[in-house]
């Protein structure tokens, strides 16, 4: 029996490492707040408009993109750093579209109001949830939060007088945006694009300088050996609760985006299927191995479904036998073999390195 | 006592709904047990298999000539029961295809598991949509045991009693092949301590499989026997699994009775539930899930399992 724990428990360690290697030699220096690769993503994005048509897309896609990154991002946060599945978070999407829906219908049409509210709501909601699941890891943490996602989705679908049911609520206008000294419309798609790539920048830049900071070292320690990390003398419990508030808020905020540029909220995004979506297009691209993986999952998710959408009605089938092909063959993900790559040129190029001085050494 | 008279009715339905989800959880049960492996895919392959008997027992077989005329006079009681077999075994070969997909996770962390038997429903679920189209389709029964009849001053549909009969058999059956079979003996004794059984010279892996087969077997036999009463849509597999998960974490995972148990409380409180307020009778065993995970944390007859790390 000892034996059998030892053994497994070195097992943990030596997978935890290598998976870890990467991010520890980031975290050890001093990590710039801007990287390259976040100026190498925000150029991409951001120029979006600029190339979209050129290349077959729609500008709305682009908003699309942007807004499933900022929910990726925040789900990362909980599934790839802290290591706590939870399949129940699009029921904070969910929550954060209908605060945005509700706000702007019945309280005050202000962008900016509808926004703030989605991200408190969905904090609110993740807050409670977190109460009851913080003590629980494993298969029993993502048991909890499918019961939770389950129970918001159903509230959703059947509070006729305040969600609208099935339809959801329609006819949010997506109105003026006010930044002080002037206001510009967001019914074109450009400025709305715009718009969520500001937010995303922020968004991207924040979580980026939070895994980077003593708390994001405190969730990889949970994620790496929770009881060591209680030992340590961290209130796990605590930093597990807030770790999914602040994950919640964000897929709140990503919601109320989401309300804003579709001009209604609906209960689909909240059940089974849309949370576990959130969890494959994470582990697709890579959250287990980088701050970026969610955003190479959340680009490659919806380039396929529009070309494998326009090519296939089943373009589900495919993209369901890609993720079992990812989590059999390489659960690290396309973030994964970026880095496997990497690592064999590097390799290579250190051969070569030592092969050239060998033979001057000779010479 | 009105009240009591009034809640009968309701207690027998839930009774019955209850055996019924038995029935449901007791294939999930057993990967879970064996394999520590939470196989979303479970309600996919219920609805698999109630789409391979629907197949079976009304064939399109215009082009075979004599041999389909020959095949379509036979009784509808005996293609349903040709459905019923052929059709949970064909959706055991499926599972063992799966199981084989499955092995590079084992030893892992078990949410590889759970995301690999999450793309494998959405797969199955896709190809059912594509063989059979995306609309509601009617597996139909046998005639001895379709209809209705009235008791007191409520009518009751004939096949929930023969579903609910054959549900408490399968429970007994599936009992009866864990407590009293070596086979039994060593599916219990690798959910215990899964090295020992290997070296104890038990082919583990060939265990698994088999293991994997009779589950996905069992979550066909519920398909076939439950699409009459629930209807048969592609996606009929997401309204199942997460109420079998349910009940399987209410009742204690790895626990025989404490997934029967489970299911027929589960039952019992939807038609309770249901009687009074039919629009919150869903919601309302997920409410009874987590009342009970917080005050039981491994639910009603769990014990310790590596699942929770």
């Amino acid at each position: 029996m000892n034996q059998r724990v030892a053994q497994s428990s070195e097992q943990i360690l030596t997978v935890d490492s290598s998976e870890q290697s990467h991010r520890v030699a980031l975290t050890t220096r001093k990590t710039p707040i801007i990287t390259r690769q976040m100026i190498f993503m925000f150029i991409i994005l951001g120029t979006f408009p600029l190339w979209s048509e050129w290349v077959g897309l729609y500008n709305y896609l682009g908003a699309e993109i942007a807004i499933w990154i900022i929910y990726a991002l925040g789900f990362n946060l909980l599934l790839g750093y802290t290591g706590l599945p939870s399949f129940g978070h699009g029921a904070f999407f969910g929550i954060g579209a209908y605060a945005y829906g509700l706000t702007q219908l019945g309280i005050i049409e202000s962008v900016w109001v509808g926004i703030f509210v989605s991200l408190l709501a969905g904090a609110v909601a993740a807050g409670v949830v977190a109460c009851f699941i913080s003590h629980r890891r494993g298969i029993y943490y993502a048991l909890m939060t499918i019961a939770f996602g389950q129970i918001f989705w159903f509230t959703s679908m059947r509070w006729h007088t305040l969600t609208g049911g099935e339809d959801g609520l329609l006819n949010i206008h997506r109105g003026e945006l006010n930044l002080g000294l002037f206001s510009f419309s967001l019914s074109e798609t450009s400025s709305l694009f715009y718009f969520i790539f500001a937010i995303l920048m922020v968004v991207t830049v924040c979580l980026w300088r939070l895994v980077h900071s003593p708390y994001g070292k405190a969730l990889q320690a949970i994620r790496m050996n929770e009881m060591r990390a209680r030992f340590l003398g961290y209130n796990v419990w605590l930093i597990k609760w807030s770790v999914f508030m602040i994950s919640g808020a964000i897929a709140g905020l990503a919601g109320g985006l989401f309300a804003l540029a579709q001009q209604s909220a609906y209960p689909d995004v909240m059940n089974l299927h849309a949370s576990g979506l959130i969890v494959m297009l994470t582990l697709i691209g890579g959250g287990f191995v980088s701050y970026w993986g969610p955003v190479l999952g959340a680009i490659v998710f919806f380039l396929a479904r529009d070309t494998l959408g326009a090519m296939t009605e089943t373009w589900l089938l495919w993209y369901g036998l890609m993720f079992m092909l990812v989590i059999i063959f390489k659960p690290e993900g396309i973030a994964g073999v970026w880095q496997d790559l990497m690592k064999r040129r590097e390799k290579r190029r250190l051969k070569a390195n030592g092969s050239t001085e060998n033979a001057s050494g000779e010479v | 006592m009105d009240i009591l008279i009034n809640l009968l009715p309701h207690l027998v339905n839930g009774l019955s709904l209850g055996l019924l989800f038995g029935l449901i959880a007791l294939g999930f049960m057993l990967i879970v047990g064996v394999m520590e492996l939470i196989n979303l895919a479970h309600g996919s392959l219920f609805a698999l298999g109630a789409y391979f008997a629907m197949t079976i027992i009304n064939p399109d077989l215009s082009s075979w000539g004599a041999i389909g005329t020959w095949y379509m006079d036979l009784s509808l009681g005996l293609r349903y029961f040709l459905g019923l077999i052929i059709g949970s075994f064909l959706v055991a070969l499926v599972g063992m295809g799966l199981e084989v997909c499955m092995r590079r996770t084992y030893g892992k962390k078990a949410e590889y598991g759970l995301l690999l038997t999450f793309g494998a429903a959405l797969v199955i679920e896709e190809t059912i949509r594509i063989t059979w189209g995306s609309g509601e389709q009617f597996l139909p029964v046998p005639q001895m045991m379709s209809g209705a009849f009235i008791a007191g001053d409520m009518i009751y549909s004939t096949y929930r009693f023969y579903a609910a009969g054959f549900g408490a058999f399968m429970i007994f059956v599936v009992w009866l092949f864990l407590e009293k079979t070596p086979f039994g003996a060593m599916i219990k004794a690798g959910a215990h301590d899964s090295e020992m059984v290997r070296a104890l010279g038990v082919n583990l892996t060939r265990l698994r499989l088999y293991v994997f087969a009779f589950g996905a077997l069992l979550a066909a036999v519920a398909g076939i026997i439950l699409t009459p009463i629930w209807g048969l849509r592609p996606h009929v597999g997401v309204d199942v699994v997460i109420p079998a998960f349910l009940i399987i974490v209410l009742g204690g995972i790895g626990s025989f009775w404490g997934a029967i148990i489970a299911g027929v409380l589960v039952g019992l409180v939807v038609a309770i539930v249901g009687a009074y307020a039919s629009q919150w009778s869903l919601m309302s065993m997920y409410i009874l899930l987590i009342v009970v995970l917080t005050f039981r944390t491994r639910g009603l007859l769990g014990k310790k399992s590596t699942l929770e790390n």
